[in-house]
């Protein structure tokens, strides 16, 4: 994108405005939000990642304490910015500027018409869609991914990877592809889930392309091995941070694999745990990861003709099922959705989603506030709120797949189109 | 493979059970009908109809012999209702199909029901001498079980289980044991009489009662009851029955006549045509539901004083003990008092104050400060001050805090009580002799030993900012302008506030609790609060300034509307409200009335109380945060008083819910072509394109069926961006208010009245000149604006249900206001849309305010202080909701009704 067309430039200006506008009308909202447990998680807390930092620049390594769970590749990079505290505006503006990257990156998966017609599949209503500037404004005035930005979450760089995965993958260059997914799989693991549809949708592309890759089992090889390396290779970098190798992978992928700390998410999983039995614990961490990844093979099989859905989909899941999700995550998927305007008028339960999570957004708050400030509620209300929180998302995600199907469906049945049909 | 036509089928056919129920007798329904009116009869507390109508041995005498006839059809709640409704039907169904519609009434209103029953009291009144009333149509069932097993008897005599023949007769009675193993309170005997008259029905004894054929079928054929009555089942079709052709294909099939089903036919034909009918889908109805909700809301309300939807207090945090302990203040101590309240009127400017206002104006001076911090390290506590300063719309609040802390003789400083007396009331009179008691009771508690909690004496100088100070400063939550505390103590659980404003004895003791923003305390301490003034002191209490509270209906109502007036309006009450958001239990005892209780009996009661608190073991939390108190020892809790609110609130959420659904599925009587857009459009060249073979009829066809079933395309650019330009709008007036200087506030006010008539009108021309917007477009702006008018709402019900009720009821026109159609003839849109923006006016916010400050006679610029003074200091957020939430919905309101207009 080297031609910045005014319409974009404005959005891009209007969202860097607002956050900075944000920032200085309302200068405890960012320590606000970053106290938020909607926003911040233990993987993805800013305050979390200044004690790493804080032990990292006077050489004690950034793990002991057992506070700080993110990769340490952040540290140097956060290392060159002041102090958050006594100067905010600059990191409250390279935030501001990661997002704006994501919806560069947004603008290029949207305008590359991938989500509407792949290689296998071409959606029947594809002409109805919005452009990447819209897509990106939505993206980038949409309050979750505000309150993401502004409460300084360090899943923004996973977003970044994915997006960039996808905006290299939906542009051909497959190498770029598997590097950044490598560096999104660094940052946080899930998104090494997402890469047998990514993997399929750089070989749908490239045989799009004049000349026809060799067979998907080679395209696979080759990829998982540029994938691999590439996560090998900032493991290696981390290593030479950090030194100690085994105290960073469990502080780390241990900590996110094995899901020890249960303060309260928007998420599923820190109540389960809570009430489990100890003895069961590990039995119902190897079921609920499961339950995550199984996902990835029976979306990509029944969807195989629009591997960019497939992950748009599983983004949505991960959003839901996610051992740390928060809002950020969320906003990822909605960030993806708009892509698929094509099929919203194949939708049947948008408003009722929608007015739940709305819902959510509103009492999920009010109920944290009872239980944990005024005493005169339990951790059952917030359990709740994040309980229909999920069944929102779930809705949506159901109800898109469904919008999918059906748009698959009357590809094959022409005759059936527009008509009703009923599932018996 | 794709379709989704390769699931197995449903375990059952639904449209078969529709079918069967829709052809169930006469006889059969209005059984049903009867059982399910009476269980519906049963959920009102008035009239317990199992009393009226139960078969009770003792209770049956000749004025009562309708009890024979009744039990069957009351039931003990909802669950043996619906299991004996599910095991009754078929049965009943059978034996109606197969006898006749007559013969079933006669038997079953007779003999089937009284031979049972007189069975049944034989054996229990006469046999057993027991008496145990019984009720339900299980008795029917094991009757005509009985008799299904008499007939089939005849025909297989016997089942063989192994080696062993059971004769199948037997079959019901292990029905009846099984049912009486695993049911509770089923009535083994009742079952047992039933069953041996179904035998003796059965076998063919009691044919007697049986009404001769011959008048039956006079009977049917005079009153043609066939043609009159829907789904009757004549006498003479019980032949067919008899031949073992299924009763339901049998009535089917044979009473084909038309005539039959006329009556319910006509009947399902309204409510289907109601039902296909668009316009009452989309438009009416939500409207009617809307407004049953807010009615069901109000009525819930009003229902809340009533015996059967309040409960009586009672103390649930066990180690509370209140009034167990002897309160040994007084005596002697009164003298201390004297001689307290003598040093203290010695530093006042006239001596010993009168009763006239001039008193009020005693300010708390260093001088008297001085003199209580030497009297409070005189006897032995550890004093400290604090000053504090705060500006709130132009005024400057100052003043110094005293305060003094029992150290605990058997604690270890981790928990602390608060006593506050604050110099001022919260009515800001002179609050001499609450300060003097206060002296003398830390005086008399530092030497008693047996405090295991920290007393913190806090001594302000008045009820608005200087607890507020003192608490954000103990929790290092203070404003610069606010000296943090020199001296601290554990964590607080529990505050009481004592105010005796004047020097003549007192008759009552009035509690105030309420805290900002409408948290309450804790509902415990309230209760130990009157009961150990009430129990131990023979003081009488009040609540919310209800001085004679004859506990009739119009009183309770009354405390609540009072006590809801005060939690929706947010502001603090007293010195004791400052407490609660720090989640510390407080309240304030004011005395009241001229009586014969002194000042020892205050404080033996504020001792008693301290007693309790001091025996508390954890934090306050066993009884109820939210309630709604209507009396001293009554209340209602938050499950019984939410949903008022809730439906309130949910009636904007149906309202918008429907709107959306009607710009999506209808949209106007007829819908013009230009409401299919470019999708539906494109879909059906996309279809022509790809069936150029289909005739063109039938492209139409398809056509006209895509209108019916595809959405229509919405819009939501326009309303979306309207809606929340609105609620952002809100800010200004919400900085403006809070920021003014009071001077301003009157003008600010009329200022925003007229921006009230003019903004709206001004939108509505800007929108239609600069956008044009559609039809659909309206619609969902409103129902854009009150899907979060009801999100808001039902948000607030549950931190401060009084608040979301009273914005609820005052937005309630708001659902019910829309763009007049420019359909209608102009004067009359013009007029009925005039008179719609004047009435909204009269309900806008600054109007509701204004009619307030009439009501009340409070100036205007004094509320809008106060509520600027609780945004700075408090945290006060009413404001929030009332610029945030309703007046922006109140706008889109207006604004559509300007709409109207050009």
């Amino acid at each position: 994108m080297l031609v910045v067309d005014r319409r974009q430039a404005a959005v891009f200006a209007g969202a860097l405005a607002l956050r900075l506008l944000l920032l200085v009308l309302f200068p405890s909202l960012p320590d606000l939000l970053t106290g938020r447990v909607e926003v911040s998680t233990p993987i993805s807390s800013f305050k979390r990642l200044q004690e790493g930092l804080f032990l990292y620049t006077r050489n004690v390594s950034p793990y002991d304490g057992g506070v700080f769970h993110q990769a340490p590749l952040l540290l140097p990079v956060f290392a060159l910015l002041p102090n958050a505290r006594e100067f905010p505006l600059p990191t409250a503006l390279f935030y501001s500027l990661i997002d704006l990257i994501n919806a560069n990156a947004l603008i290029t998966i949207s305008d590359s018409g991938q989500a509407g017609s792949g290689r296998l599949f071409s959606a029947l209503r594809k002409h109805i869609r919005w452009d990447g500037v819209s897509i990106a404004a939505w993206f980038l005035f949409n309050p979750f991914t505000i309150a993401t930005c502004l409460g300084r979450s360090t899943s923004v760089f996973t977003t970044t990877g994915i997006l960039y995965a996808l905006s290299n993958a939906v542009s051909g260059n497959s190498l770029n592809a598997m590097l950044s997914l490598g560096f999104a799989s660094y940052l946080s693991i899930y998104p090494a889930l997402l890469f047998i549809p990514l993997m399929l949708l750089c070989y749908d592309r490239r045989a799009q392309g004049s000349r026809l890759p060799a067979g998907v089992a080679i395209f696979a090889v080759q990829h998982l091995a540029i994938f691999l390396l590439s996560i090998a290779g900032l493991l290696g970098i981390s290593c030479f941070i950090v030194g100690d190798f085994s105290q960073f992978i469990s502080a780390t992928y241990g900590f996110q694999l094995l899901v020890p700390d249960l303060t309260p998410n928007v998420g599923l999983w820190w109540y389960f745990f809570i009430e489990m039995f100890d003895s069961f614990r590990e039995f119902f961490l190897g079921v609920f990861w499961l339950h995550l990844a199984a996902y990835v093979g029976g979306l990509t099989v029944r969807l195989r003709g629009q591997p960019l859905f497939v992950i748009t989909s599983l983004l949505g899941i991960f959003a839901v099922f996610k051992p740390y999700p928060s809002i950020s995550d969320a906003s990822l998927y909605f960030a993806l959705l708009p892509l698929y305007r094509h099929l919203f008028p194949l939708m049947r339960y948008t408003f009722f989603a929608v007015s739940a999570l709305l819902y959510a957004t509103l009492l999920g708050p009010a109920f944290y506030h009872l239980w944990i400030y005024a005493g005169s509620g339990n951790a059952n209300f917030f359990y709740a709120i994040t309980l229909v929180w999920s069944l929102g998302l779930s809705i949506l995600l159901a109800d898109t797949i469904f919008a999918a199907l059906r748009d698959e469906w009357e590809q094959e049945n022409p005759e059936m189109r527009g008509k009703e049909a009923r599932q018996i | 493979m794709a379709t989704p036509a390769a699931l197995p089928p449903l375990p059952f056919n639904p449209a078969r059970v529709r079918s069967y129920l829709l052809r169930l007798p006469l006889f059969t329904r209005l059984v049903v009908l009867a059982i399910i009116i009476f269980w519906l009869l049963e959920l009102q507390t008035v009239w317990s109809v199992i009393q009226w109508g139960a078969l009770a041995p003792d209770e049956i005498g000749l004025g009562s012999m309708y009890r024979l006839n009744t039990y069957p059809i009351i039931h003990n709640g909802f669950f043996h209702a619906f299991l004996n409704l599910v095991a009754l039907t078929p049965l009943i169904e059978r034996f109606e199909a197969e006898h006749g519609t007559l013969t079933a009434v006669a038997l079953f209103l007779g003999p089937l029901s009284t031979f049972p029953a007189g069975l049944y009291l034989l054996i229990e009144k006469f046999l057993l001498h027991r008496n145990t009333a019984v009720v339900g149509a299980s008795v029917w069932v094991f009757l005509l079980l009985g008799t299904e097993a008499i007939k089939t008897f005849k025909s297989h005599p016997y089942f063989s289980l192994g080696n062993y023949k059971i004769p199948t007769w037997t079959s019901p009675l292990f029905a009846c044991v099984v049912v009486s193993i695993l049911l509770p309170n089923t009535s083994f005997l009742g079952h047992m009489c039933a069953i041996l008259v179904g035998y003796l029905f059965g076998l063919g004894y009691l044919k007697v009662f049986v009404p001769p054929e011959k008048i039956l079928r006079w009977i049917e054929g005079k009153l043609n009851l066939l043609g009159r009555l829907p789904h009757y089942i004549s006498v003479d079709q019980k032949t067919y029955g008899r031949y073992g052709v299924l009763p339901t294909t049998n009535t089917m099939g044979e009473r084909g006549t038309p005539m039959s089903y006329l009556g319910s036919s006509q009947r399902l034909a309204a409510i289907r045509k109601l039902r296909s009918n668009p316009h009452f889908l989309y438009v009416h109805l939500p409207h009617i539901l809307s407004f049953i909700c807010v009615l069901a809301g109000v009525i819930w309300l009003l229902l809340l004083p009533l015996n059967d939807y309040s409960r009586q207090t009672y103390i649930s945090e066990n180690a509370l003990l209140p009034g167990q302990v002897h309160a040994y203040f007084s005596g002697s101590e009164q003298n201390i008092f004297r001689g307290y309240r003598k040093e203290l009127d010695g530093l006042l400017p006239n001596g010993a104050p009168g009763e006239g206002s001039e008193r009020n104006d005693i300010e708390l001076t260093p001088e008297i400060s001085n003199k209580i911090q030497s009297v409070l390290r005189a006897s032995g506590l550890k004093v400290a001050t604090q000053k504090y300063e705060y500006t709130s719309a132009g005024i400057t609040h100052q003043g110094k805090n005293v305060y003094a802390i029992i150290q605990a003789p058997r604690g270890d400083a981790t928990e602390a009580i608060v006593l506050v007396t604050a110099w001022k009331t919260a009515d800001g009179e002179l609050n001499l002799n609450g300060v003097t008691l206060a002296l003398t009771l830390a005086r008399y508690f530092k030497r008693w030993s047996l405090w295991s909690k920290d007393i913190i004496f806090l001594i302000t100088p008045d009820s608005k900012s200087g607890t507020q100070a003192w608490i954000d400063a103990y929790h290092d939550m203070q404003p610069p302008s606010v000296q943090p505390l020199p001296l601290k103590s554990g964590a607080l659980q529990g505050g009481l506030v004592v105010e005796y404003p004047f020097d003549h004895r007192f008759e009552s003791l009035h509690i105030v609790y309420d805290g900002v923003n409408g948290q309450l305390p804790n509902l415990d301490l309230i209760n130990t609060a009157v009961s150990i003034a009430g129990g131990q002191m023979g003081i009488g209490t009040n609540l919310q300034e209800m001085w004679d509270h004859n506990d009739s209906y119009e009183a309770r109502l009354q405390t609540i509307l009072r006590g809801m007036a005060k939690q929706g309006l947010g502001y603090a009450t007293g010195a004791h409200s400052s407490f609660m958001p720090y989640h510390i239990d407080a309240i304030t005892l004011q005395t009241k009335g001229d009586g014969w209780q002194d000042e020892m009996a205050l404080g033996r009661t504020v001792e008693s109380l301290c007693r309790s608190l001091n025996n508390l073991l954890e934090h306050l939390h066993q009884s109820f945060f939210f309630y709604l108190l209507m009396q001293t020892n009554r209340f209602v809790s938050i499950g019984t008083y939410l949903p008022s609110a809730m439906l309130i609130a949910g009636n904007f959420t149906i309202m918008a819910i429907a709107l959306w659904l009607r710009t999506g599925y209808y949209m106007g009587s007829k819908p013009k072509p230009s409401a299919n857009t470019g999708v539906s459009r494109n879909e059906k060249q996309d279809q022509l394109a790809n069936s150029p073979d289909k005739g063109k009829a039938k492209a139409t066809d398809v056509e006209q069926k895509n209108d019916a079933n595809s959405i229509i395309e919405r819009q939501l650019a326009l309303p979306l961006s309207f809606v929340v330009g609105q609620h952002l709008l809100g800010l200004v007036p919400l900085f403006v208010f809070n920021n003014l200087s009071h001077k301003y506030f009157t003008t600010a006010t009329y200022t925003v009245m007229v921006a009230d008539v003019v903004l709206p009108l001004l939108l509505a021309v800007l929108l239609t000149q600069g956008f044009t917007p559609k039809p659909q477009q309206y619609l969902l702006m409103k129902s854009f604006s009150l899907l979060l008018l009801g999100l808001f709402l039902s948000t607030l019900a549950t931190l401060n249900f009084s608040l979301s009720f009273m914005i609820g009821l005052l937005c309630t026109p708001l659902s019910f206001v829309s763009r007049i159609s420019p359909t209608t003839s102009a004067p009359f849109r013009y007029a009925l849309a005039f008179v719609g923006l004047v009435l909204l006016n009269l309900l806008s916010p600054p109007v509701i305010l204004l009619g307030g400050c009439w009501y009340t006679g409070v100036p205007v610029e004094t509320i809008l202080t106060q509520a600027a003074f609780g945004w700075d200091v408090w945290g006060m957020w009413t404001q929030v909701v009332v610029w945030c939430v309703w007046w922006p919905a109140w706008m889109i309101g207006c604004a559509l009704l300007g709409f109207s207009l050009f």
